[in-house]
């Protein structure tokens, strides 16, 4: 074969590939060559020569990472040459190394004293001059010590081929030569975005993280590899164990995802596990205890209680209500931070036992829209590709309501590096400045709510111009026609009018669309929370169509879901109208199945979204409400309302691992632990099952929230069968709550839940990983969906028209307020807040607002802001930057005394009823 | 209508785009002779100008001897101590010397902003070594008297 050359390394004759370094295909084959400056995640450098071996016919050593492969080379990687030559570039480089390996931090983690050792070389040699470089300790999460440093420069390449950054520089030479940040700043002052992939690299101790200071030796450490807690892209972590602590983080080199890389809040922002906040105990209010009712608004005094007072009185409660009011009296809010696992407990909880669809959580407030628009567009809602072939194979990406490195950041940094590396096209449309911009090839800076405007504009371009694939609407779509007159109506003039965007950048950005294929389409929270949000996801799923970019590599939908297991507790039946895998509560077919397997009767009427649930709390429809690990008085559009709708509930039951801003309406606090006190699974953005590990005993009294839902459901279930309530038949298959491990509970699942048919925990322990839908167990899972043909059979083409939000600027609320969140914080800050380093870096609410208002305004400088709405009012510091346009304001939901919801309003798509949150009315104040 | 606009928005990207970098050390040389020597500000325009990051250009600039990144004197004067200077005995003496009248250390600018002494390789006057260079002017065959002369005519000079 031509692209097969036989080469002999040390007397053994292996075949590498034309293209490979030498180093390449001695790693491929289990042959040793040490290295320094090269990784195998980075381009190669060529610059410590600790790699040399000896070629025949070569006159020189030659480096085995830079020297490529060729036909009949005889290489020999341990003569006595070759170790000579490694000793004296050793004795070199450590001529002026600190050498103080006893309270170095890298002992025992350090590829140089690895590299000594092996070699025999102790620095007696050459005794040159040392540096005495100040330590940079000026961030909270690394600190940077020169005197480790052996100018590998793989911290370099990390930051420019890994993150795409660049923060990170070598400046001088010889002997002067250091790394430097930005313009030769402190790490803190320079562009650096804290993603620790230059921590990753290093090979010794220079860069280290702070948080694992002092906390220990590797060989005292336990490490578990798990997945991150924090966002949708399920990047695998490593946690290092010491004493029932997490004292660092690390990635996990082959893991599918990050290829063990992770940002700042996966690598950095674990400590909340030990945050003194944690719940220990179960606590419930003292009226509860004394057998009396909760008077007025209030609920009394907390007292800390043992398990069984805990569950007995929540499992009495439940009871009553479902008896007295019914089933539909009952609401619960599961959660995607917890498992699958957990998921589906609670779903069967709510449809076994208690009888009621109501069930829901809060991806009604960031993807409803777009699992609802994409069901009845192509009949599946989940992003049809994978995070590989999408950042690997798309020649053009556009991002729409997303703003990817901050929200999804290990997505972000392959964007940025597809771009830099391979010239990938990239066109932005967000109505403020993100930080892609600075990548982008275009940006349309649409004005909020005017989506489907734009979306209807670029296509008329498209089709006039006849950029369509108009064979694949031809075989594989329907509704062409009526679709395409009403994009008829979408001339630029239009367009342009409506959304802000220059006419020129609207031709530019259709052609580059329709010139450049496949071209994947990224979206988030910027289409979804609209009251137009499933309209705009049928836009995207037109253009898509328009285009044939559906069912190949480097194409299709891909929303990126927010929470670490929203995907999951989607699939897992956490919707009022789905049962796992989407099997719908109103078919026949699927209730016989479910009351068959729970030995129950379901319910076939559709039950209340979170944004109905909370609301009918107050009209009383709603009597108890079970929380798991969700925090509605953060998340949840209007504050103020939300509020007086939990105290008007009766009985509420908070499960979570904080004193959350919801715990003070709550009646009963169950205390849950966080993923790195439990086992289960978690489904990423892209569909992936992977296996979350308990790394540390539960802290206090905590316990794993499956094993809470099980003492509940089977306490409920005991008092059940004697009581004239709800029969449950426990013969019935997998009617019971017997669960030792939660492995057996995805048995469960896997028996009822089509698409997890193949997910075993034997199959997850062996480090597989896989994409649903795994039909079998020996199905390898599926990266695209849609491939030649889709869920529904064909696609279809929606006709949907512009239309404004429902609350648009008038003269008294003249500016529009737009929602979200920032790197260093997640959701409602409730696990970031409480991590020492984000908070420091991040330490209070911004609220962004363009240079001109700011003058009109009079803020000079960094100035607090009051910004009202017509259900509420905040005050922050406000930060004067163009990211935002003139007339917009931008403000996050992370901080309790300055929460965007307080001012967002509670207006709901139609279909999805999701809430508004990227547009409202404000008006926007100096503090005086 | 038809799309026939030029794409011209187009950001260029610094990694994308080789020639950025290739353009860095003209780049460089140009602003060093605008500006004296490489201040911040001046890294800061190069940086703008070719889209690299100001950490690249400082890295770059930092690495080559011939850029300078503090305040230069009026007068650089380069003492050669190639090869065929230092076999006619040019070289250190002349070093010693001239480092001695200025009261500075090579590398170094006088106080008044007048005078930077520098050691350079090969000023290309080996047949007329030992050489010395001022600014631009190739000073050659020198001797110290020469050098009296030298640094008293540009002391004068304004
Ligand atoms: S932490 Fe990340 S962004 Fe910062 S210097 Fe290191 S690699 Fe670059
Ligand atoms: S800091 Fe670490 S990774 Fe960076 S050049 Fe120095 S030794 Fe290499
Ligand atoms: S990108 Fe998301 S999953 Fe990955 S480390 Fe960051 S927060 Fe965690
Ligand atoms: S590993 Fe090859 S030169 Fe450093
Ligand atoms: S060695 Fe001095 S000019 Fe050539």
């Amino acid at each position: 074969m031509i692209d097969k050359a036989t080469i002999t390394i040390d007397g053994q004759k292996i075949q590498a590939r034309y293209g490979q370094t030498i180093l390449q295909a001695a790693r491929e084959h289990g042959i040793h060559i040490p290295v320094l400056c090269d990784h195998p995640a980075l381009p190669p450098e060529g610059a410590c020569r600790i790699c040399l071996v000896e070629i025949e016919r070569q006159r020189t050593l030659q480096p085995a990472c830079t020297f490529p492969v060729s036909e009949g080379l005889v290489i020999h990687t341990h003569s006595p040459k070759v170790i000579e030559a490694r000793k004296f570039s050793l004795e070199l480089l450590i001529s002026d190394h600190p050498l103080d390996c006893m309270t170095c931090e890298a002992t025992g983690n350090c590829l140089l004293q690895d590299l000594a050792y092996e070699y025999g070389v102790t620095g007696d040699r050459y005794q040159g001059e040392k540096h005495h470089y100040p330590i940079d300790t000026s961030n909270p999460f690394i600190v940077v010590d020169r005197n480790k440093c052996i100018l590998c420069r793989r911290c370099v390449r990390a930051c420019a081929y890994i993150n795409g950054v660049e923060a990170i520089s070598v400046f001088y030479r010889g002997f002067n030569a250091y790394i430097g940040f930005g313009a030769d700043s402190t790490m803190q002052d320079s562009p650096c975005e804290f993603c620790g992939s230059c921590v990753e690299v290093c090979p010794t101790g220079a860069l280290w993280p702070k948080m694992a200071i002092g906390k220990g030796r590797p060989y005292q450490l336990k490490s578990v590899q798990t997945v991150c807690t924090y966002c949708g892209v399920g990047c695998q972590i490593e946690l290092q164990v010491r004493n029932n602590r997490i004292v660092n983080v690390t990635g996990v080199e082959n893991a599918p995802v990050n290829q063990g890389f992770t940002c700042v809040k996966g690598r950095f922002g674990n400590d909340f596990v030990h945050h003194e906040d944690r719940l220990l105990k179960p606590r419930l209010r003292k009226y509860l205890l004394e057998g009396g009712k909760r008077e007025g608004k209030g609920r009394g005094e907390w007292v800390e209680v043992d398990w069984d007072t805990a569950l007995d009185i929540v499992a009495r409660k439940l009871l009553e209500t479902r008896d007295k009011f019914g089933s539909d009296s009952v609401g619960l809010l599961t959660s995607a931070k917890c498992t699958n696992e957990e998921n589906y407990l609670m779903n069967k909880l709510a449809r076994q036992i208690i009888g009621t669809n109501n069930i829901d959580h809060c991806a009604r407030l960031c993807h409803s829209s777009t699992v609802a628009g994409l069901a009845i567009s192509f009949g599946s809602g989940a992003m049809s590709n994978s995070i590989e072939d999408v950042t690997q194979q798309a020649k053009a990406f556009f991002v729409i309501g997303s703003n990817t490195t901050e929200q999804h950041p290990v997505i972000g940094m392959k964007i940025r590096q597809a771009v830099k590396q391979r010239d990938a096209i990239l066109i932005v449309a967000d109505p403020r400045q993100i930080p892609l911009v600075d990548f982008a090839t275009l940006h349309l800076q649409h004005k909020p709510g005017t989506d489907i405007a734009l979306l209807n504009g670029l296509m008329h371009i498209i089709l006039k111009n006849g950029w369509e694939d108009k064979a694949f609407i031809e075989e594989r779509t329907e509704g062409f026609e009526e679709f395409k007159a009403v994009v008829e109506q979408y001339p630029p003039e239009r367009v342009s009018e409506i959304t802000g965007v220059p006419q020129e950048l609207l031709l530019e950005a259709a052609q580059l669309m329709g010139q450049n294929k496949p071209m994947a389409v990224i979206w988030a929270m910027g289409i979804t929370q609209h009251t137009t949000g499933v309209y705009n996801v049928f836009s995207l799923a037109n253009l898509q169509m328009l285009l044939g970019n559906m069912g190949i590599p480097g194409g299709g939908v891909n929303p990126l879901r927010g929470q670490n297991n929203v995907q999951g507790a989607c699939d897992m039946g956490g919707l009022p109208n789905v049962y796992p895998a989407y099997q719908p509560v109103t078919s026949e077919e699927a209730a016989h199945k479910f009351a068959q397997a729970w030995g129950a009767p379901m319910s076939t009427k559709i039950g209340m979204t979170v944004t109905e649930m909370i609301p009918a709390a107050k009209e009383g429809k709603i009597k108890a409400l079970y929380i798991m690990a969700e925090d509605p008085m953060m998340s949840d559009p209007d504050t103020n309302h939300v509020r007086e709708c939990l105290e008007a509930c009766e009985f509420v039951v908070l499960q979570d691992i904080f004193y959350t801003e919801t715990a003070p309406y709550a009646d009963v606090l169950l205390p849950g632990v966080s993923f790195a006190e439990k086992t289960g699974t978690f489904t990423n953005t892209e569909r992936r099952i992977q296996l979350v590990r308990q790394a540390l005993q539960p802290l206090g009294e905590a316990q794993p929230d499956w094993q809470i839902l099980c003492e509940v459901a089977n306490r409920l279930l005991a008092t059940s069968s004697s009581t004239s309530g709800r029969t449950i038949d426990l013969q019935a298959p997998y009617a019971r709550w017997d669960y030792r491990h939660p492995k057996d509970i995805m048995d469960e699942i896997n028996a009822l839940a089509p698409s997890y048919a193949g997910v075993r925990y034997e199959r997850l322990e062996r480090g597989e990983t896989f994409q649903w839908p795994v039909k079998d167990e020996h199905h390898p899972g599926t990266p695209i969906l849609h491939v030649g043909k889709f869920a529904r059979g064909l696609g279809k083409f929606a006709a949907v028209d512009h239309i404004p939000p429902a609350e648009l600027p008038d003269t008294e609320y003249p500016m529009v307020l737009s929602t979200g969140r920032v790197l260093y914080h997640w959701h409602g800050g409730e696990l970031s807040r409480r991590a020492q380093g984000l908070l420091e870096i991040y330490p209070k609410p911004l609220v962004e607002i363009n240079p001109e208002d700011a003058q009109r305004l009079g803020l000079n400088g960094h100035r607090r802001v009051r910004v009202t709405s017509r259900r509420g009012s905040i005050e922050a510091e406000a930060w004067i930057t163009d990211r935002v346009l003139p007339g917009m304001v931008y403000a996050n939901f992370h901080f309790p005394e300055a929460s965007a919801n307080v001012l967002t309003h509670a207006a709901l798509d139609p279909i999805a009823k999701i809430p508004e949150y990227k547009v409202c009315a404000v008006k926007v104040e100096a503090v005086e | 209508m038809v799309a026939t606009s030029p794409i011209t928005t187009q950001t260029d990207n610094p990694l994308q785009d080789g020639r950025k970098r290739a353009m860095l050390l003209a780049a460089l040389y140009i602003a060093q002779e605008q500006f004296g020597w490489l201040s911040e500000e001046a890294i800061q325009r190069v940086a703008e100008r070719l889209n690299l990051t100001v950490g690249q250009v400082k890295s770059t600039a930092s690495f080559y001897t011939m850029f300078k990144l503090q305040p230069q004197g009026k007068y650089r004067i380069q003492v050669c101590e190639g090869l065929s200077c230092y076999l006619v005995g040019g070289a250190e003496p002349i070093i010693n010397y001239i480092a001695e009248k200025l009261g500075i250390q090579p590398g170094e600018t006088t106080p008044d902003g007048k005078f930077t002494l520098e050691v350079v390789q090969c000023l290309a006057a080996c047949g007329t070594a030992p050489a010395v260079k001022v600014n631009d002017e190739l000073y050659e065959n020198m001797t110290f008297s020469a050098i009296d002369q030298l640094l008293e005519r540009l002391q004068q000079e304004n």
